[in-house]
């Protein structure tokens, strides 16, 4: 809000005073969202005041949550003022609380440019610059210098964010895990602050800011998404008396669960159902490295079953060498074509094409690593199957996404005019033969479709 | 002075300087041995052709139509092997053999001497003569061209062949009339190469007819064709090009930057696209121009490997495809079943022999050319103009004789 009012700063807190006295009856008057607006009306009714009082709630909620997105640059003093006055703000403290964002206003005003605290703001501007205007919309993961994060972050979601940014941790499961064991490390560490109950207290101010960090290093993936969803749902269930120590354990316990259920077990199963696939003599076709296909592979191989592989690589990523090292040291025979060029001949040969995905989305179309689209095009051309394989983690079920350029990520290595680059592309779902999740059994083929309504029905009903 | 220079780093530029001062047979070895190598590539493949063939006219020995005409497609097919994927060698022949065969029609028509010179239009390309075995005069007074003393030793060489070994007398008419087509046919191969060599410019001209302001164009591995061609469209209108390969480039080199610097000078913005599917550019692209190695019969395209992703991706999102091709890269033949043989390239730009556990493990397959089916194709852009693929049959029929169309350049 504080970046919405036009006004200046040295205007800022007037209004303020007058919102203080005018309205008495309502809680919170300070700041309104409608600035200068406000000075004019005298007199309203107890109606009006109180979708006022509503309004301007809210207005200052979604303040305190910005001011500490943007703390990283501000005084800690200060940011840990404006927390304070927050979470005053539950016990009734309003007047703490409105003095703390009149001052802080001013002060923090100049520094914030935009959205974002000053110096990571000149550093993000830097790189987004250059990025062609067509694509401006398109987002892309940043360093921030850990000097520069949130104070509330926490050291291991810091690293986290970290590996993300620099794509050491770079696929949407290795992510996912990555911030399911730091978020685990922030549960330990939680103590609920006096007067408040972690159930209301730990989302909000403990959690949210790591998840902001994290998005900020790299938006985040569906999984992790996904993921949060449901820890957020979890702490929700708790009651607001439920013992610190005792909630503490059953969200660890929940994590554990989690991760060994969506991710580990997952694998496992996936990589099974899906190397019964794999025919003897068959030359099995996939793109760049994927680890539930190299997983497929090398359990296919363990299972007795002579075939070839076919790897084609993207130039520019060059995973697939390592997968196909990693496969002829299997023993398995490799073809390795370094780019997409000739891929009608080399999916002459192919009996099957196997594909890993990042995402799912609710139409059914895949979520993949650029290439992955014009593979399975002209597989399907080619009469070729395709088969996708994804854990449940990964279906997204609220975004539905037509082309490339609606969700997507730009290298952050490759965002000029010089040499520019976009992570993923979208593959229709009329190119997929069948998707492999660790929920349908053997080799049935569901759609894409069916298993988000399965999904639906079987873990989360409170989302169908 | 010649041999000197050639075995010094051969280029198609030496060659074609020194062809008036070499030997025709060590111009042709030379010239093979440069298309063996790949290091005659695309365009200059035809006009390197082309200046071979007129050699062959103006320099070998040849009595009448026929031995003419067998030589220039022996000579044909022997470049033609050394790149078998080239299909635009057999096209400059074809069209050779047809100018001659055309030539030497209107010279018997002119001068009614039907019997003379045997019966062009009847005779297969082999020569139905009864070859006259003798020893090898040196007509030096019938053969113009042939006058350096190095070239008069030479004859014995390229005597090889035994189409060539007639030496029948001739009357002064004949020999004469002889003269007159050599020159024809010289002056017609010339017109070839300057079709070849104005093709692109003229395409080019059409530039701003295809390309509206605004819009977004894709160029797959931008050829020489298509950089002119947007180069030209540049100068009048404002779009955004987006030039794409799948070459790997290193960090810090700027791909296609010629090019680059050129449309950006002309206020047109270039964007490199460092990707290999071209999928999740295609909503933004409005078309896609890409430079045809050769046209064949049926509609469809030799390209760089790589031109099918491009087209495919357009293809599926309604987008046109514009392909860029001189008529003289059109091929009368259909794409036989060798156009799926692909050609590999050079692996090492991808695995680097450094990576020893990569050298011993991988069979890297590394394609540089492909076939792109007709159906991926929406215009095709020649020099005379853009064409559809119900007309292509129509301009070969213009461009090549009958008897020629079904030449094979290729070993059984």
């Amino acid at each position: 809000m504080a970046t919405e009012t036009t006004g200046a700063p040295a205007r800022a807190p007037a209004p303020q005073e007058k919102g203080k006295q005018q309205s008495k009856p309502a809680p919170a008057k300070e700041t309104p969202v409608t600035g200068g607006a406000t000075a004019g009306e005298q007199k309203l009714t107890p109606a009006q005041l109180k979708a006022k009082a509503k309004a301007e709630k809210a207005a200052r909620r979604a303040k305190a949550k910005e001011v500490q997105a943007a703390a990283p640059a501000a005084a800690a003093a200060d940011a840990k003022g404006g927390k304070g006055g927050k979470g005053g703000k539950q016990e009734g403290g309003q007047s703490a609380g409105s003095q703390q964002q009149g001052k802080s206003v001013p002060g923090r005003r100049p520094s914030v440019g935009g959205r974002r605290p000053s110096m990571a703001a000149v550093i993000k501007e830097d790189p987004r610059s250059s990025i062609p205007e067509c694509f401006s919309h398109v987002p892309m993961a940043k360093r921030i210098q850990t000097s520069q994060a949130h104070k509330d972050v926490h050291p291991a979601v810091l690293a986290v964010g970290q590996q993300m940014a620099t794509f050491a941790l770079k696929d949407s499961i290795a992510r996912l895990e990555a911030t399911l064991l730091a978020f685990k490390k922030v549960i330990e560490s939680y103590e609920t602050p006096k007067g408040n109950s972690l159930s209301r207290h730990f989302v909000p101010h403990v959690l949210n800011p790591q998840i902001e960090y994290l998005t900020e290093c790299r938006p985040m993936s569906f999984s992790m998404g996904n993921a949060i969803r449901f820890l957020k749902s979890q702490v929700n269930k708790f009651d607001i008396d439920t013992p610190e120590d005792e909630a503490k354990e059953t969200l660890l316990e929940f994590i554990d669960i989690f991760i060994n259920e969506r991710i580990t077990l997952a694998e496992v199963v996936i990589s099974k159902n899906a190397a019964e696939l794999i025919d003897e003599e068959d030359v099995v076709l996939t793109y760049g490295r994927h680890r539930l296909v190299e997983k497929t592979i090398l359990r296919a191989k363990a299972n007795g079953k002579k075939f070839a592989v076919s790897i084609i690589d993207d130039p520019y990523d060059q995973g697939g060498k390592e997968l196909a090292k990693t496969l002829q040291q299997a023993g398995i025979r490799v073809f390795y074509s370094p780019n997409l060029g000739g891929l009608r001949a080399h999916l002459e040969r192919a009996s099957n094409v196997l594909l890993g995905t990042e995402a799912i989305f609710a139409n059914g179309s895949l979520l993949a690593p650029a290439g992955t689209a014009d593979v399975a095009m002209a597989a399907s051309a080619a009469n070729v199957k395709v088969v996708a394989l994804c854990e449940t983690i990964n279906f997204d079920r609220e975004r539905v996404s037509v082309d490339s350029l609606t969700y997507n990520e730009i290298d952050p290595e490759r965002c000029s005019a010089e040499s520019f680059r976009l992570m993923f592309d979208n593959t229709h779902s009329k190119y997929i033969t069948g998707v492999i999740t660790e929920f349908e059994s053997g080799t049935d083929f569901a759609p894409a479709q069916a298993i988000l309504t399965l999904l639906r029905k079987r873990e989360d009903p409170t989302i169908a | 002075m010649a041999p000197s220079q050639m075995s010094y780093a051969p280029t198609l530029g030496k060659l074609l300087k020194s062809l008036n001062t070499q030997p025709l047979e060590a111009s042709i070895e030379a010239l093979v041995y440069l298309l063996k190598r790949r290091q005659v590539k695309g365009d200059d493949i035809a006009n390197a052709t082309a200046h071979m063939l007129l050699q062959v006219v103006a320099k070998s020995k040849w009595q009448n139509v026929d031995q003419l005409l067998a030589k220039v497609s022996n000579t044909g097919l022997r470049l033609a092997q050394a790149a078998p994927t080239e299909q635009v060698i057999g096209n400059v022949v074809r069209r050779v053999m047809g100018l001659i065969r055309d030539e030497a029609s209107e010279d018997r028509n002119a001068d009614e001497m039907g019997d003379s010179v045997s019966d062009l239009s009847q005779l297969p390309t082999t020569p139905t003569m009864p070859s006259r075995p003798g020893p090898t005069p040196l007509r030096a007074a019938t053969l113009p061209m042939s006058k350096s003393m190095f070239n008069l030793l030479c004859v014995t060489e390229t005597v090889q062949s035994p189409t060539t070994g007639a030496s029948t007398p001739m009357s002064q008419g004949a020999s004469a009339n002889l003269h007159a087509l050599r020159s024809e046919v010289i002056d017609g191969i010339e017109e070839i190469m300057d079709e070849i060599s104005q093709a692109d410019d003229q395409i080019a001209g059409f530039a701003d007819i295809q390309i509206h302001p605004g819009d977004y164009v894709l160029a797959y591995l931008p050829s020489p064709t298509v950089e002119r061609f947007l180069i030209k469209a540049a100068a009048k209108r404002r779009f955004t090009v987006f030039l794409a390969s799948a070459e790997r480039v290193k960090p810090g080199e700027v791909p296609h930057a010629a090019l680059r610097k050129k449309l950006n000078g002309l206020g047109v913005n270039t964007i490199s696209i460092a990707s290999n599917g071209l999928m999740a550019y295609m909503p933004r692209v409005n078309k896609v121009v890409i430079g045809a190695k050769a046209v064949y019969a049926n509609g469809g395209v030799s390209t760089e490997s790589g031109c099918s992703i491009a087209a495919r991706a357009a293809r599926e999102y309604s987008k046109p495809v514009i392909v860029l091709s001189g008529v003289y890269k059109f091929c009368p033949a259909d794409p036989s079943d060798d156009v799926t043989e692909f050609e590999q390239g050079d692996s090492s730009t991808f695995v680097d022999y450094a990576d020893g556990e990569a050298v011993d493990a991988l069979e890297v397959e590394n394609i540089v050319h492909e076939y792109l089916p007709p159906q991926y194709v929406d215009v095709y852009l020649t020099n005379l103009g853009p064409q559809t693929r119900d007309h292509l049959a129509t301009i070969m029929a213009d461009h090549y004789k009958f008897e020629d169309m079904g030449l094979s350049l290729h070993l059984p």
